[in-house]
């Protein structure tokens, strides 16, 4: 549901990091990384994404987005597991004690810029 | 024939936006104005607890309120009985406030003459928890008729906020609403919350939040 405005919030970063490394007409694909548990869903993500980057520098680029697992350091074995798999709860000793190591981001990792050669 | 370069960025897509939100809080800190950032699902009380916040600390305080709202003033509407100066803000069908819209209101409610400002946010328990809006606090207000499991649902925003307050406590007895599993699911989720069950009906709980709200703007504010 949120989905685009976070995408208007991606574009405007991407608008940033191509006037500055000037690189504004070459785009061909966005990276983006997001976080199993961000609440962001990588399906609308790329649905609207056309709709979103039309009139800007990005129109007609394409969008890629990779997954981080959520994976959780259990407080009582420190062992690290991936919670959602294990349904928040430390396959090793069952404890329901651990905090989040990774699952919640949402990162622009890289833009791919087309580069004419003869 | 084309190739392809790539280009490392790897930066958080909300940096911008989490920027400009340190700028505001400077900027406030400077005049002298405590910000909070008011949230929660649509129905939950906030108005009516903004009402009865206001009637507490208007001798104290000078209020301001910005009411955040896809469209109508209603809101706005209420607020303008009470003494605070209140401005509507329409987000043109976004969900939430970023911290350039929020610096718009601030700009636009004017801030020389306000120590307290109050920002309404949309009612929605997900993107404005994801957007820092440059407030000095956030709150959060969960009301007893939606469950003692939206911790569970809602994760980020318990986690992001620093005072829960849980609205309708006088009907909890209706309803299937276990205060104490509520409280360890959010505790869980963010060590450092206080939370204060509050009825802005009956008025229960009214003076612990509003004994809260006040000693963070006056420390803020440098107002003893």
């Amino acid at each position: 549901m949120h989905e685009i405005t976070i995408l208007v919030q991606l574009v405007k970063l991407v608008e940033k990091e191509a006037k500055v490394n000037e690189i504004a007409e070459k785009i061909d694909t966005i990276v983006v990384q997001v976080g199993q548990l961000s609440s962001i869903i990588p399906k609308y993500l790329i649905e609207y994404y056309p709709n979103v980057t039309d009139g800007t520098p990005l129109q007609g680029s394409k969008l890629e987005v990779e997954i981080i697992l959520a994976n959780g350091l259990c407080h009582h074995c420190d062992k690290v597991f991936h919670i959602v798999k294990h349904k928040g709860k430390c396959p090793i000793c069952g404890a329901k004690d651990w905090e989040m190591l990774s699952g919640q981001e949402f990162i622009l990792k890289e833009i791919k810029i087309r580069e004419n050669t003869q | 024939m084309s190739e392809f370069k790539i280009l490392e960025i790897k930066k958080n897509i909300f940096e911008d936006n989490n920027h400009q939100a340190d700028l505001l809080r400077k900027d406030l800190e400077e005049s002298n104005t405590f910000l909070l950032n008011l949230m929660s699902s649509p129905g939950s009380g906030k108005t009516t607890t903004l009402m009865r916040t206001i009637e507490e600390l208007q001798d104290d305080f000078k209020i301001g309120v910005m009411e955040a709202d896809i469209d109508s003033a209603v809101d706005a509407n209420t607020i303008s009985k009470t003494k605070a100066k209140v401005i509507q803000i329409h987000t043109g069908g976004m969900c939430h406030l970023d911290a350039d819209m929020t610096r718009q209101g601030i700009e636009s409610l004017g801030v020389d003459n306000l120590d307290l400002v109050v920002l309404e946010n949309v009612g929605n328990l997900v993107c404005p928890a994801e957007f820092d809006t440059g407030s000095v606090k956030n709150a959060m207000i969960l009301s007893v008729p939606e469950g003692d499991d939206k911790p569970l649902k809602y994760p980020l925003m318990f986690s992001i906020c620093d005072v829960l307050l849980i609205n309708k406590i006088d009907v909890i007895k209706y309803f299937d609403f276990d205060l104490e599993a509520c409280k360890k699911h959010v505790k869980k989720l963010n060590p450092n919350i206080k939370i204060i069950p509050i009825s802005s009906q009956t008025g229960e709980g009214m003076d612990e939040w509003c004994n809260w709200l006040s000693d963070e703007a006056k420390r803020w504010t440098n107002k003893n």
